[in-house]
């Protein structure tokens, strides 16, 4: 915390090491995100890639009231909403969809859970936007209701009952897909 | 069958994990460290920020900032034991020297100084000043 602190007010007086480390920090946990709520790595890169830049450019003046990662992985899923208001126009579907690609050390290991990575970002893939967000950012990114309600502008209720619903959603899909 | 807690698990534990390729890296930290330039040049440096700019200026500052401070701690503690300021008392050569020329001046008048002024001056010249309390003394009861 001391040294996120310490990078925050490095990277305030112009310090592009402090940026390059933050970026070096975080960026595979908000390429994921960004991945799991769109489902399109070209449009995740770019979204990362805004998301950088406008963080960049508050450099003086930038503030930090929670947790450096809290605040960029909502930076993150703002951005990712308004893409995917602009891309639900042209969507065609799941099918179109891109599989979310994994990369993990190991053959074996490597295999299985690059198997249940799959799986969920099919179940994930069934869920309305707003439950997977919020689905995504509790359990991916360790993120408070209460943190994500008041970066979302809505009420911790609204929050809360986005979660419950997106995980009886999840149970059932993934109960029936087994019973199958 | 998976209950809530099993699902939880299973979600958090399939959490994707992916990696930036070093194309994204490259333009992702060239454009942001050109956004950081461009915000930077804007910024007009506050008076802060100029003396935070340099080691000697925080040496400076942080001993003007100590200086004054004493000095104010300082004052504050003498503040309210202080008397109110009394007339001074004069250096007791001076006031022998007054007392004298008033019980000349009440005994005899002007004429009386003007006589004492001009024993004087004869007596000691014009090095009066330099004199002692004891020669002066020695001097008013004209021995």
């Amino acid at each position: 915390m001391i040294d996120e602190k310490m990078l925050v007010w490095r990277f305030n007086r112009g310090s592009k090491d402090a940026l390059r480390r933050i970026y070096e920090k975080y960026k595979d946990g908000l390429l994921a995100l960004a991945l799991t709520l769109l489902r399109d790595r070209s449009l995740a890169e770019d979204v990362v890639h805004d998301v950088f830049v406008s963080f960049a450019a508050t450099t003086g003046t930038f503030a930090l009231s929670g947790t450096l990662k809290g605040y960029l992985s909502m930076c993150v899923a703002n951005c990712a909403r308004d893409r995917n208001r602009l891309k639900a126009g042209r969507d065609v579907g799941l099918e179109a969809a891109e599989v979310v690609d994994c990369d993990f050390d190991g053959p074996l290991e490597s295999v299985a859970r690059r198997e249940e990575s799959r799986r969920l970002d099919d179940l994930l893939a069934c869920l309305p936007y707003e439950q997977r967000e919020v689905v995504v950012l509790h359990l991916h990114h360790e993120m408070r209701f209460r943190e994500i309600a008041r970066s979302l502008g809505v009420s911790i209720n609204t929050v809360q009952s986005r979660y419950r619903y997106g995980m009886d959603k999840l149970r059932s899909i993934f109960n029936s897909t087994v019973t199958k | 069958m998976k209950s809530t807690e099993d699902m939880e698990k299973f979600v958090a534990d399939a959490k994707p994990h992916v990696t930036t390729g070093d194309a994204m890296d490259k333009r992702v930290l060239d454009d942001s460290f050109a956004a950081m330039d461009d915000t930077r040049a804007v910024i007009k440096p506050s008076a802060a920020a100029t003396i935070l700019a340099s080691r000697a200026m925080r040496l400076a500052a942080a001993a003007v900032i100590i200086v004054v401070t004493g000095l104010l701690l300082v004052r504050d503690r003498h503040t309210p034991n202080q008397p109110a300021p009394q007339p001074t008392a004069q250096a007791p050569a001076r006031m022998l020297s007054m007392m004298s020329l008033r019980t000349t001046y009440q005994r005899g008048g002007w004429d009386a100084l003007d006589r004492q002024f001009r024993d004087t001056l004869n007596q000691f010249g014009l090095a009066s000043s330099s004199l002692s309390m004891q020669q002066l003394l020695e001097g008013s009861n004209g021995s």
